[in-house]
C-alpha cells in the first residue's frame, strides 16, 4: 500500500493505461503542455508523446464527438473536459452519440469512451460547479463512475479504460488533494459493485464522493452519541448496484440519501423509488433526502454552504429521523 | 474521364434511382414507412465522388437517399431490410433507413442531428492517421447542415491536425423549405474554407467527370497527409424533401425534374462517347429491374425483426 493523492491517483491509471495499451489517447484543454489546469495529467504528454496526449482547441461538441468516432475505430480515447458541466455544451455528442450511436447501428462497433468529468467544488459558479452525474444516470447507453477515494480514482479509471461501453467518469474537484490507501500493482475496481463504508444498524446512508466524505464525518459524532449508521458508497450509477442498497436497508429499516446536486429526479429520487418497489415491507422510517434545493449553484462561499448539504445538516437530519 | 468508369457510375446511379422509385411506389402504396428524404437528382454526384474513393476508406452520410450505400456494395436487401423493419436490417430496427450502416463497405453510419456526423468522422480522422495511416474518411452533408456549429468546430480541428477528413457539400438550394439564400450568409459553402486555411472547391455536381475529379485530388491531399478539403458540388433536389412534400414554396417544382436531371445528360454523354447504345441501355434497365425485384421478393417474406430487439445492442 502506498499513500496517495486522488489526482494522482487518476494521472497514474493513465499512464499504466496508457502503457499498457498503445490505443489509448489523452486530450483536452491544457492537459498536454501544462497538465490540465487542475494539474492532473501532469508529465504525460513528456512520457508518451504529443501524438497521444495532445492539447485541443475550444470545441466540446468535437472532443466529445471525436472521441466517439476515433473509439468506434479501434482507439480508447479519454477526453477530460474542463468542466462537468460541459457536458451539456457537447449534449449531442455526449447524450445521442456516446450514448446512443451503437445502439441506433445494430451494434455495428464498440464506442471505449472515457469522458473524464470534474465536478462539484462548489464556489465556480452555476456554469462550473455542478454534479450532473444523475443526467448520465438517466441516459441510456452511458455508463457513469463516481469515485470518492484514491483507490477507487485508480481502479476506476483503468477499469473504464478497459471497458468497452462509453463512460463518464465523474472526479470530484474537492476531492483531489484527499490522501490515501492504494494498492500496490495491477488492479483495477469492478463497476456496479457499491461498498459499504460503515455498518450500522440504525439507518442506510447513500452518499458518493463529498457528500460521502462529509456523511463519514457526521457518522462518527453521531457514533459518540450512540447512533450507529450503515454507509453505501455506490462507486458507480450505471450500473448501479441496487441490491446492496436493498440489503442494507432490510436491515436498518431506514433509508437517506445525501445528494450534491438537485433534488428533484435527482439519484436519491431514483433511490427512493427503488425501495417503494422493492423493500417497502421494510420500511419503518420515511425514506429522506438531503439535496441541493433545485436551484443552481451560486459563486458566493457562504451561498454555497447555505445549500448545499453540509455536515451539520447530515448529523441533524439523521438525529430527527431516529429520535 | 475514362469512359468506363464512367459508365460504372452510370450504372449505379441507374440503379439507385429505380431502387429509389420502388421504395417510393411502396410507401405510397402503404406497404413501406415514408421515411425516406429522396436522393434524386444528386446520386449521379453521390456516386461519383464516392468512386473516387477506394473500398477501404470509409463514408459517414446525410440523410439523402440511399445512392450511398448502393454505391459502396451494400445490398438493396438490406437497405430495404432497414426501411421494413424486417430480419435483415443492418441496424436491426434501430436506425431505419436513414442509419444503414455496413463497416465492412466501409459506412459508419448518419448523423439524426444533422452535422453531427462533423464531429464523428474528425474521430474517425484520428484513428485512421494513428492506425491505418493512407486511408481517408469523407462526410457527405447538405448545405444547410453546413450552419451547424459542429462544421466549423470540425473544420478547425481537422484542418489543425492535418486530418484525412474530406467534407464534401451537396448544395442544393434548399434546407426543407428554407432557400439556402434566406439562410446562409454566403452563397458559396466552399467560400468558409478560408476561414480554416484550407481548399474550398465549387464544382458542377451534375457533372459526374468533374466531381470525381475534384473528389481524387481531395482524396489525394488526405492521404499525403495534408488534411481536409471541402468541396462543393451544386446540385439539384429533384423531389420534394421528403416523400410527400408538396413543394408549396418551390416556385419551380414542376419544371425542375424535366430540365435539372443530371441522368439523361450523363446518360447522352456516354451515348457520345460510343460507350453506351439502346440495347446496353435496356440490358442495364433489366438487370436493376431483376435486383430490385429479388430484393423486395426476399424482403417481404422476411419476418418482421422480434419485438425484443428493441432491448438489445446498447450495450457491447
Ligand atoms: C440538428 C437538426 N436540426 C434540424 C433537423 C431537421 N431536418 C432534417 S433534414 C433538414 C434540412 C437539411 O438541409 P440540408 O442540410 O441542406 O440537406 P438537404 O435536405 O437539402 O439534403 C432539417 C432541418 C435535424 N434532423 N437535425
Ligand atoms: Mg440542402
Amino acid at each position: 500500500m502506498s499513500v496517495i493523492t486522488y489526482s494522482k491517483a487518476i494521472n497514474q491509471a493513465l499512464a499504466e493505461e496508457m502503457e499498457r495499451d498503445e490505443n489509448v489517447i489523452l486530450y483536452g484543454q491544457d492537459v498536454a503542455v501544462w497538465g490540465g489546469i487542475f494539474k492532473v495529467t501532469e508529465g504525460l504528454r513528456d512520457r508518451f508523446g504529443p501524438e497521444r496526449v495532445f492539447d485541443s482547441p475550444i470545441s466540446e461538441n468535437v472532443m466529445v464527438g471525436a472521441g466517439v468516432g476515433a473509439a468506434m475505430m479501434g482507439l480508447r480515447p479519454v477526453v477530460e473536459l474542463q468542466f462537468a458541466d460541459f457536458i451539456f455544451t457537447a449534449g449531442d455528442e455526449v447524450f445521442l452519440k456516446a450514448g446512443m450511436w451503437r445502439f441506433m447501428h445494430g451494434g455495428a462497433y464498440k464506442v471505449p469512451l472515457v469522458i473524464r468529468a470534474p465536478s462539484g467544488g462548489s464556489g465556480f459558479g452555476p456554469e462550473h460547479s455542478a454534479c450532473p452525474e444523475a443526467f448520465i444516470m438517466h441516459a441510456p447507453g452511458l455508463l457513469c463512475a463516481v469515485p470518492s477515494t484514491p483507490a477507487d480514482a485508480k481502479g476506476l479509471l483503468k477499469e473504464a479504460i478497459r471497458l468497452d461501453n462509453p463512460v463518464v467518469y465523474f472526479e470530484h474537484k474537492l476531492l483531489y488533494a484527499m490522501r490515501g490507501e492504494v494498492p500496490d500493482g495491477e488492479y483495477t475496481t469492478p463497476f456496479g459493485k457499491a461498498v459499504v463504508r460503515r455498518e450500522g444498524d440504525a439507518l442506510t446512508i447513500v452518499a458518493w464522493q463529498d457528500m460521502l466524505r462529509r456523511t463519514l464525518a457526521a457518522a462518527n459524532r453521531l457514533s459518540k452519541d450512540g447512533i450507529e449508521v450503515e454507509v453505501i458508497d455506490p462507486r458507480t450509477l450505471n450500473p448501479f448496484d441496487r441490491e446492496t442498497i436493498i440489503e442494507s436497508v432490510k436491515k436498518t429499516g431506514a433509508c437517506m440519501v445525501v445528494e450534491e446536486a438537485y433534488r428533484t429526479l435527482g439519484v436519491g429520487a431514483e433511490i427512493g423509488a427503488l425501495l417503494l418497489e422493492h423493500a417497502l415491507p421494510y420500511l419503518d422510517k420515511p425514506f429522506k433526502r438531503l439535496a441541493i434545493p433545485d436551484v443552481p449553484l451560486p459563486t458566493s462561499q457562504h451561498l454555497v454552504n447555505f445549500i448545499v448539504p453540509s455536515e451539520e445538516d447530515i448529523y441533524k437530519a439523521v438525529k430527527e429521523l431516529v429520535a | 474521364m475514362n469512359p468506363k468508369l464512367m459508365l460504372d457510375i452510370f450504372k449505379t446511379s441507374l440503379l439507385a434511382r429505380r431502387f429509389e422509385a420502388r421504395v417510393i411506389q411502396m410507401a405510397m402504396a402503404g406497404e413501406l414507412p415514408g421515411s425516406l428524404h429522396a436522393g434524386a437528382g444528386q446520386e449521379v454526384c453521390q456516386i461519383a465522388a464516392i468512386t473516387a474513393m477506394n473500398k477501404d476508406d470509409y463514408i459517414l452520410y446525410g440523410h439523402r437517399g440511399v445512392a450511398y450505400m448502393i454505391a459502396r456494395g451494400t445490398s438493396l436487401t438490406a437497405i430495404l431490410a432497414d426501411i421494413a423493419g424486417k430480419e435483415g436490417a443492418t441496424s436491426r430496427g434501430k436506425g431505419g433507413v436513414m442509419h444503414v450502416v455496413d463497416v465492412p463497405h466501409g459506412i459508419l453510419g448518419e448523423s439524426g442531428t444533422l452535422g453531427g456526423g462533423f464531429v464523428i468522422s474528425v474521430g474517425v480522422g484520428m484513428a485512421l492517421k494513428r492506425r491505418y495511416p493512407g486511408r481517408v474518411v469523407t462526410y457527405f452533408f447538405g448545405d444547410g447542415t453546413s450552419n451547424r456549429g459542429t462544421f466549423h468546430e470540425s473544420l478547425n480541428w481537422a484542418a489543425v491536425q492535418k486530418l484525412p477528413c474530406i467534407y464534401f457539400c451537396e448544395n442544393n438550394g434548399y434546407a426543407v423549405s428554407v432557400p439556402t439564400s434566406t439562410s446562409t450568409a454566403v452563397p458559396d459553402i466552399s467560400a468558409r474554407a478560408a476561414g480554416y486555411g484550407v481548399p474550398g472547391v465549387v464544382v458542377d455536381g451534375n457533372d459526374a467527370a468533374a466531381v470525381y475529379e475534384v473528389m481524387q485530388k481531395a482524396v489525394e491531399r488526405a492521404r499525403a497527409g495534408h488534411g481536409p478539403t471541402l468541396i462543393e458540388a451544386k446540385v439539384t433536389r429533384l423531389f420534394g424533401h421528403y416523400i410527400a412534400d408538396q413543394q408549396t414554396y418551390r416556385p419551380d417544382a414542376a419544371t425542375v425534374i424535366a430540365t435539372k436531371d443530371p441522368l439523361p445528360k450523363l446518360q447522352q454523354t456516354l451515348v457520345n462517347a460510343g460507350v453506351l447504345n439502346d440495347t446496353l441501355l435496356a440490358q442495364l434497365e433489366a438487370d436493376a429491374q431483376r435486383q430490385i425485384e429479388e430484393a423486395v421478393a426476399t424482403v417481404k417474406a422476411a419476418p418482421l425483426l422480434a419485438p425484443e430487439t428493441a432491448l438489445q445492442d446498447l450495450y457491447a
